[in-house]
């Protein structure tokens, strides 16, 4: 059985790139106007994603900016904060080509392709953990 | 969650305007269901305007500046998700909504980028969350 965009894990780099990128305002106007329903989901989708962007950027600025120093670790706010900043902008960037890609395919009736969202911000959250647990057993090591 | 998955029955295919809905009173449903939707949507604007004056209000206690500056967005992102003013429903539905789509993206990344000068640039205070 075919998977969902799974013809897209043949393309090229650029090819990638350019998926996620519209080639102009007439890009987004080929094809069929689809269900509206499909495309206020996908817009919503978008927004709900530009929000937690939003709140990792606050919980980064809220860690290096309010907490108190780590004993032993003076670079723990940063080091825990500045990678969330990051990756709020990075989750923005990327909901804006994953908005792109899903209202090209609604709009030609292909199938919506896979998400890499959830594993960008599922990988990430990880890794801070993982460093966040590292940061507080250094700095409470005598 | 997206607002969506908790927003009653949705349609069951990509790109067309079949629901699965009965013959009789389909396309009724489907404007209501349309007309949910917008509404649905407008709120979920709404929130992402207050989430920006959210960040705004935080960010006015360390960098006033950058805070006004992201208070300022908050007007446009309340105006971007205003739905449209047609007589009904069905002509209020849009085509693509592009331009808002990169303003709000654009916003994130601006916001991001400002808030990372401030978190490797600006003066902190230690523990004020304890005061």
């Amino acid at each position: 059985m075919a998977r969902p965009g799974g013809g897209q894990l043949s393309m090229s780099r650029s090819g990638r790139f350019a998926a996620w990128w519209p080639r102009g305002s007439a890009d987004l106007e080929e094809g069929r106007e689809p269900d509206p329903r499909f495309t206020f989901a996908n817009e919503r989708t978008f927004l709900a994603w530009s929000r937690t962007a939003l709140a990792l950027v606050v919980a980064g600025l809220g860690i290096v900016q309010l907490l108190p120093p780590f004993p032993r670790v003076p670079v723990g706010r940063h080091l825990l904060g500045v990678p969330l900043i990051v990756l709020g902008a990075v989750l923005a960037i990327v909901a804006y080509g994953e908005w792109v890609r899903n209202q090209r395919a609604l709009r030609r009736g292909d199938p919506l392709p896979r998400s890499v969202m959830p594993w960008i911000l599922a990988a990430t959250i990880a890794g801070m953990a993982i460093i966040s647990a590292i940061v507080l057993l250094v700095s409470a090591l005598r | 969650m997206t607002d969506h998955e908790a927003s009653g029955p949705e349609p069951t295919g990509p790109g067309t305007s079949e629901t699965g809905a009965s013959e009789t009173g389909a396309s009724e449903t489907e404007a209501g269901d349309a007309g949910l939707a917008l509404e649905r949507t407008s709120l979920s604007w709404t929130r992402t305007a207050i989430s920006f004056a959210a960040l705004g209000g935080v960010m006015l206690k360390d960098n006033v500046i950058t805070g006004l500056l992201i208070l300022a967005v908050v007007p446009l992102i309340w105006r971007l998700g205003r739905p449209p003013r047609s007589g009904s429903p069905a002509s209020g539905l849009p085509t693509v909504g592009a331009m808002r789509i990169r303003v709000i993206t654009a916003s994130v990344v601006g916001v991001a980028l400002l808030s990372l000068l401030i978190a490797v640039l600006g003066p902190s205070v230690p523990g004020a969350l304890y005061r």
